[in-house]
């Protein structure tokens, strides 16, 4: 995981797209940032001051200190980011929400509200990273990976909104596979046109492994309620989705536990060629965190509140932004709200494989559908066996059906472990006919839905 | 790098060094005529080699452009049907359609009319084919690429567009579906297998690159397939009848572009690698066509007209035949008449196998199949669009499953990029289980399909 944990940081520091020049500089007594190019940044001095005083050997004038501190915290967390505009829509949605309650304006502006700060949740979860060693790290960006879509998630499923938990999180598998991988191939195709872009087939081909394997747990409570052949209906899918989610919880751990590993040996040896530590553009900041443990834990606590209130507002804007706006539930769910929620990781994925550097935009890509599928779908079914709600595994035929049809395509696209731009113009094609797909179809079981609203 | 430069022999779309293969694709096709051909002489030095006496046919290199004599124009008309129609022993067949037009008159046999004139489309497919390959030594790799892309499956296309005038859909849909799976297993089947017998001390090999290529957009077409199909039978679209169809035809345009894409980037990667390569090794004749290029034009336009003549006969007698021969129609249009139609690239690419040239079998085979899948299925379908008939991609559940495991299987043994004759003859045996399902097969929606003759 450390070599998954090491690209993540790659990703989070591109991830800032032009504000290397706008970052507030902090200068260092310590050694750990030592590039010479930080000095063409901007300068504040706080940040040594900061760390001194947090190592406790400094008493100085608190008040103000401490005031200075959280300026250039948020300084560096919120202002560094142009992305961080969007961030205005998030109370502008809870303001329409009260005054108008025009669902389809809450559910659009509470979307482009949650993006910047899921974007700035994975900031601060990699620069808590850095303080943690790489194991922890490793688990912090397994798990806070996809945090905003869990966290979705979950207020979906105290709303009893069940199938929407399972459309949204089908959404984003579908659309890490296939639109973020194929933009990602299709740019890098079309800036390097002479030579074929090559990535690790071994990591690819496990990543893809386990996603067949997650459509086999998807695929038996389908089939078993399509063919009603259960045993005891109704309660046959549930404890076998159960079953099932515990099973590919422990799949999942034990990926962890082979990756790191796996990183261990390879790390020692290799120095890091493949991690591409020599020739990364971000030598930076290889192991210097931009802010300090206790902010980022801070920082965490106040995203994660942030997007979750946000989440909030979103998932019960949903039903009255479909009727508002006259698309089905589950092209809102399937589509419009992955689409939206992983730009950023979009966006990087692209410039990465615009760098040559394929290996990481396929860890964003199918590293977060793996993530979501053999972690994120059999979580919130465990979390909702604790609350009480009956999510199982059947995400209906229609919709199993096209997981099932997506993981062959990309599982077989990625055996080669080559790239071009036809292979990624094909993947968004392929992307195309999915959600052309979903415009027409019909959810029938989430109009009997009964939405049981729990605060 | 040969193994790269007979890949671009293999794919049926580019024409940059296919001329050579393909001239002898039909050559070969024809089969032991060689001896039995009329020798022409040969006034151009186009002919350049020993080989050409071997060679089945003689390059007749006609001056009738800059000549304008009487007698000259009478003797390359006499030439010209000599070297198009009485070159092969295939053409005999040729016969069969006249034939099958006087049977349909006097008799209306249905039976009978449906066999002759299938037998009498054979050799003009063939003939199309060489034509068409023909034209394309004249007109250079682009466009002569693009020639193969388009006609190489003409005659499926002719008799889909025929089916689709009657508005029998459903004989349209099965009658794609059975030629991608019959060239997919059967003729793929056959040329593994027949090389490997050949070839026995060592696996052939193939390009894997072009393979993987191909079986990529064989799956994103049953893709473009599954969809439709699954929303009709889980019945969960939005506008019952109408989501289908409209879902059909915007996964149609996205097929055809991706289509479209495909052959460009095979122009641009088959130009970088022939700039690169000086010469292919074939040393028969490199680019030398064997009728001139108004010839090749006229001949494609009479062999069109006459397939498209035999078809509107084939397509009314499907339905009588059926009845009569005590098949079901899933049968006739899955099994019999794809099998029948494609017979000439059948034992093309067996030959080519037997060479162990198995990356022209590949293009012969696979190529035929994503074409016909990535380009022929959508085309039929903005056809149907624009003839006012709801031809959509929803090929019922059954035959949708039939493609989806088929793609699978055969991307899944071409992925090695070694053959031998088990691979083969387990295709084989898989088109005979597909072979058996579809004669067992009751076709729900052909009850119902009757024969709409709109707009004739």
């Amino acid at each position: 995981m450390k070599m998954d944990y090491k690209l993540q940081v790659g990703v989070q520091s591109h991830l800032e797209m032009g504000s290397l020049d706008d970052r507030s500089m902090h200068d260092l007594d310590d050694e750990c940032l030592y590039s010479p190019e930080m000095d063409a940044q901007k300068t504040q001095s706080a940040d040594s001051h900061e760390r001194v005083s947090l190592s406790g050997s400094l008493a100085v004038g608190g008040s103000k200190m401490i005031r200075n501190c959280v300026y250039k915290s948020i300084k560096t967390v919120v202002f560094s980011n142009k992305l961080n505009l969007l961030m205005a829509f998030g109370p502008l949605a809870i303001l329409v929400h009260k005054m108008t309650a025009h669902n389809g304006w809450v559910f659009f502006l509470s979307l482009l509200g949650i993006t910047p700060l899921a974007e700035r949740l994975g900031y601060a979860t990699e620069q808590l990273a850095f303080f943690t060693g790489p194991t922890v790290g490793g688990l912090l960006n397994a798990t806070f990976g996809n945090a905003t879509e869990l966290i979705i998630s979950i207020y979906a499923l105290k709303s009893g909104m069940i199938r929407v938990v399972q459309l949204s999180l089908l959404g984003s598998i579908l659309s890490n596979m296939l639109l973020v991988l194929g933009c990602a191939f299709f740019c890098g195709g079309l800036v390097y046109p002479g030579k074929e872009q090559v990535f690790s087939k071994a990591t690819a081909v496990v990543n893809s492994g386990l996603l067949l394997m997650a459509v086999m747990g998807l695929l038996f409570p389908a089939v078993l309620h399509y063919t009603h052949t259960e045993r005891h209906a109704g309660k046959s899918e549930l404890a076998l989705s159960r079953f099932s989610s515990c099973v590919m919880l422990l799949a999942y751990a034990s990926y962890l536990v082979f990756q790191l590993k796996c990183q261990k040996d390879l790390y020692a040896p290799i120095d890091e060629e493949g991690s591409q530590n020599g020739e990364n553009s971000d030598d930076d900041d290889d192991e210097a965190p931009e802010i300090s443990k206790w902010e980022s834990v801070i920082w965490l606590a106040i995203m994660t509140a942030w997007i979750s209130i946000l989440s909030d507002y979103l998932v019960d804007a949903i039903e009255g932004a479909s009727e508002a706006w006259n698309v089905s539930i589950a092209f809102i769910s399937v589509i419009l709200l992955p689409i939206i929620g992983n730009a950023a990781e979009h966006a990087s994925a692209i410039m990465f494989a615009m760098k040559d550097k394929l290996d990481i935009s396929l860890g964003v890509a199918i590293g977060s559908s793996t993530q979501i599928s053999m972690f994120g779908i059999p979580f919130c079914v465990v979390i909702g066996w604790m609350m009480g709600q009956e999510m199982d595994l059947n995400f209906q035929l229609f919709e199993t059906a096209t997981l099932f049809i997506t993981v062959i395509v990309v599982a077989f696209f990625l055996q080669e472990g080559t790239s071009n731009y036809f292979k990624g113009l094909m993947l968004i094609l392929c992307y195309l006919i999915v959600a052309a797909s979903f415009f027409v179809h019909e959810d029938r079981s989430s109009t009997d839905e009964s939405k049981q609203p729990q605060t | 790098m040969d193994d790269q430069k007979s890949n671009h022999h293999n794919n049926k779309s580019i024409d940059l060094d296919d001329s050579p293969p393909f001239v002898r694709i039909h050559s070969h096709a024809e089969i032991g005529s060689s001896e039995e051909r009329a020798v022409l002489e040969l006034e151009d030095e186009r002919l350049n080699s020993c080989d050409s006496i071997t060679r089945k046919k003689h390059p007749f290199k006609e001056t009738s452009s800059s000549d304008i004599c009487h007698m000259k124009c009478k003797n390359s008309l006499w030439n010209s049907i000599k070297i198009v129609i009485f070159s092969s022993k295939l053409n005999i067949l040729m016969v069969f359609g006249p034939a099958a037009i006087i049977v349909h008159k006097t008799t209306g046999y249905h039976g009978m009319v449906f066999l002759l004139s299938l037998l009498g489309i054979i050799p003009l497919a063939e003939r199309l084919g060489y034509a068409t390959e023909q034209l394309a030594s004249f007109t250079g790799p682009t466009v002569g690429g693009l020639l193969n892309a388009t006609f190489g499956n003409a005659t499926e296309l002719i008799i889909s567009i025929f089916a689709l005038r009657n508005g029998m859909i459903r004989v349209v849909q099965q009658s794609l579906l059975g030629s991608i799976l019959s060239n997919m297993l059967l003729v793929l089947g056959c040329a593994f297998f027949s090389g490997g017998l050949v070839i026995m001390k060592r696996e052939q090999v193939f390009n894997k690159a072009a393979a993987g290529v191909n079986s990529g957009l064989l799956l994103m077409s049953v893709m473009g397939l599954l969809f439709p199909a699954v929303l009709h039978s889980t019945r969960t679209e939005l506008h019952f009848g109408k989501s289908e169809l409209a879902l059909s035809r915007f996964s149609s345009c996205v097929m055809l572009f991706a289509y479209a894409a495909f052959l460009y980037f095979q122009l641009r990667s088959s130009k970088k690698l022939y700039d690169m390569e000086s010469k292919t090794e074939t040393s028969d004749d490199d680019e030398a066509p064997e009728i001139s290029m108004w010839e090749a034009i006229v001949w494609l336009s009479i062999l069109t007209t006459w397939i498209a003549v035999l078809s509107e006969y084939l397509v009314d007698a499907i339905e009588g035949a059926s009845t009569a021969l005590k098949i079901p129609v899933a049968f006739i249009s899955v099994v019999l008449l794809p099998i029948v139609g494609n017979a000439a690239e059948h034992a093309g690419a067996i030959m080519f196998a037997m060479k162990d040239k198995l990356d022209i079998s590949l293009g012969v085979a696979i190529g035929s199949s994503t074409q016909i899948a990535m380009f022929g299925i959508p085309f039929c379908v903005i056809i149907a669009w624009i003839m006012g008939q709801p031809m959509d991609l929803n090929f019922q559940l059954f035959e949708t499953a039939t493609l989806f495991l088929t793609v699978i299987v055969v991307a899944f043994m071409l992925q090695e990029g070694t053959s031998n004759y088990f691979k083969g003859l387990m295709l084989i045996l898989c088109y005979l289980i597909v072979a058996a399902s579809f004669f067992v097969h009751v076709d729900l929606d052909s009850v119902v399909d009757k024969p709409h003759k709109n707009g004739e």
